[in-house]
């Protein structure tokens, strides 16, 4: 078990921040160094300095952007971040003296900073951050949980060693902003299982991803919104022939909001990604999804394919579902699609026909929906949160 | 007292008269094949009787065991003992057979007060009746019909007849899109069912299927009426004269 908080900001508190320029202007006030970091400081504050998204963005489209800067200086309980580690795995905070080397050769190497402006936010109210090495040499099953809360602004940095093999089982919600950066070098294997409970918060995350050669990564979501929900997933097939599957699964009632933005960056050959998502969304819900997949110049041989589907059980209820294909090469093999509807009625009254209440009927139609989604096998329990 | 009494049925479809004073009278242990042709009201009939959404009954009646059908919805009509095996069975990709069957059958362990059977014994029940239809084991593992042949798919309503064991069964075209090994396996399912205590409406544009389900009586449906009853060799004419004779 380690954990960690530490509150060493040197921003002022309180007051809601409800714009994108008041806020750079606390975060550029904020003297760098003199703190642990994963992410240089200067570098952060310099796309901070370019300006922070607002709501006319592509990317912020869906979501309102300004009501997370409004919370994004807030203090909130400071439990600290509990993760749990089977022996033979290395867990290190980031005021450990091990961590420098780490962060240096892996922090932030997983995704784009400047694309990321939030990520560059945490980079400077960092709260808990942890490096998580599974060795080489390491064979185990047991999984690595992750919990939910902590201090509002987490990096969590996780290194799969080649040929390694592991389980991330993450709690992932009741935090500000969550960073979860992950190497997964040559042959290795990443199996990130991810939920996320309805909260009445804001908050937003990043999931990274670089995958070396034959390296492998799983990533399962099954979520619930919250007042302000937002994923950010960016996996990099960097190495030739690595493989990413993603499965999202989620349902949304009342007023939550959940907008995932998932980016599959083929950059090498061979490369093998498959996406698969299912969302029920009810009442005045809003699930947003951007699937994108870039296959570079040079990543020939890749095979994309993204499928969502999305089931509206109400009238106000609201889906954004896009596939967004940028290809620059041209032997690929890509495929897309994307629907949304309602519960097929007919289907509704057959299981009715076979002694099923109208609930039942509906509630095993929804389950089977969304099980499309859950491939794995502690999809049980992340199917209960859904249904 | 009859098993199934329908009364001068008259429904409409869409503002559209389609069954226009229908009677049936079905007594225990019968098999009663009605037949038509194309638009006759057939597909209607089924329908009404199973109380499927949009079939609005305008006049008329429909008792099960004296217990009046014609307001209670489909699933209260499934616990009093009415099946209906659908023409076009619907697909339910990520919902097993398994996990659909045994909440059906829970349903109606509920409805009686009978508790519900135990997943082992559940199982083996499942697994004589897919035998009993010639379907592997694999079958009841799959998504409901998801990816099943046009024969699995009707095989698969009569295994669910098996298990639910109806006092009255409609079989609403179990026959169409079947070769014959498939009709003969569905007529096998049909018979091992059929019992002094039940009763089965098959509904059929062929007389194919009545070579092997043999019925008591058969009605021939024109324009929303019983326009002839009679024996099994009232199929027989049709089969051999069309239903065009009997505008007359």
């Amino acid at each position: 078990m380690a954990g960690s908080t530490t509150d060493t900001l040197a921003v002022p508190r309180g007051g809601p921040v409800a714009t994108p320029s008041a806020l750079a202007q606390r975060l550029l006030d904020i003297e760098p160094g003199g703190r642990s970091a994963w992410l240089d400081p200067a570098a952060c504050q310099a796309v901070i300095a370019r300006g922070l998204p607002d709501t006319r963005g592509e990317p912020w489209k869906y979501t309102n952007v300004n009501r997370w800067y409004d919370v994004a200086l807030e203090a909130h309980d400071t439990t600290p971040l509990g993760v749990d580690a089977p022996d033979g795995i290395l867990v290190v905070d980031f005021d450990d003296p091990r961590a420098q080397p780490l962060a240096a050769a892996h922090g932030g190497k997983a995704f784009d900073l400047a694309e990321q402006p939030l990520a560059a936010v945490n980079g400077l109210l960092l709260g808990a951050g942890l490096a998580i090495v599974v060795p080489s040499d390491w064979h185990g099953d047991a999984p690595v949980r992750l919990s939910e809360g902590g201090p509002p602004y987490q990096h969590i940095l996780l290194v799969v060693e080649s040929g390694a093999s592991m389980t991330l089982i993450e709690e992932a919600s009741g935090f500000t902003h969550r960073i979860v950066e992950a190497v997964v070098e040559a042959g290795g294997h990443l199996h990130h299982l991810r939920r996320q409970r309805p909260a009445p918060t804001r908050e937003c995350s990043l999931v990274a991803v670089r995958l070396d050669q034959h390296a492998q990564y799983d990533l399962s979501m099954s979520s619930r919104g919250a007042e302000l929900r937002r994923n950010d997933v960016v996996v990099t097939l960097a190495g030739s022939a690595a493989q990413v599957t993603v499965h999202g699964a989620w349902r949304l009632v009342g007023r939550e909001h959940l907008d995932n933005q998932v980016a599959i960056r083929h950059v090498a050959p061979q490369g093998l990604s498959r996406q698969t998502y299912r969302g029920v969304v009810a009442d005045r819900a809003r699930a947003v999804l951007n699937g994108r997949i870039h296959i570079a110049a040079g990543a020939k041989a890749t095979d994309a394919a993204l499928n969502t589907k999305n089931l509206l059980a109400t009238d106000n209820a609201e889906v954004y579902a896009k596939p967004e294909l940028e290809i620059f090469e041209s032997d690929v093999q890509c495929s897309h699609g994307a629907t949304v509807g309602t519960l097929d009625e007919e289907a509704v009254f057959f299981l009715r026909s076979r002694g099923l209440s109208d609930e039942a009927a509906r509630a095993l139609l929804v389950r089977g929906f969304l099980r499309e989604a859950i491939a794995d096998d502690e999809g049980a329990a992340r199917l209960e949160l859904v249904v | 007292m009859s098993l199934l009494e329908v009364r001068d049925l008259r429904v409409n479809v869409d503002d559209k008269p389609i069954l226009k004073g229908l009677d049936l009278t079905v007594e225990p242990g019968e098999v009663h094949a009605v037949m038509g042709p194309n638009g006759s009201g057939k597909s209607t009939l089924a329908s009404v009787l199973a109380g499927r959404p949009g079939y609005d009954i305008d006049a008329g009646s429909i008792t099960l065991d004296d217990k009046d059908l014609t307001a209670a919805t489909p699933e209260e009509r499934a616990h009093l003992g009415l099946f209906l095996a659908f023409q076009y069975p619907i697909e339910i990709p990520g919902v097993s057979n398994m996990e659909f069957l045994k909440a059906a059958v829970d349903a109606h362990a509920a409805h009686v007060g009978l508790s519900e059977p135990s997943a082992v014994e559940f199982i083996k029940r499942a697994r004589a009746a897919a035998e009993q239809l010639h379907l592997s084991a694999d079958f009841l593992k799959r998504g409901v019909n998801e990816g099943f042949s046009g024969g699995e798919k009707k095989r698969n309503e009569i295994l669910q007849m098996l298990l639910l064991e109806p006092r009255l069964a409609v079989l609403d075209e179990t026959d169409s899109g079947l070769d014959i090994d498939a009709l003969q396996v569905v007529a096998e399912g049909i018979n091992a069912f059929r019992a002094a205590d039940n009763a089965i409406v098959l509904v059929t544009h062929y007389q194919r299927l009545l070579n092997y389900v043999v019925p008591d009586h058969v009605h021939v449906l024109i324009d929303g009426r019983i326009a002839r009853s009679g024996d099994r060799t009232l199929a027989h004419t049709l089969e051999d004269e069309g239903y065009g004779w009997l505008d007359d």
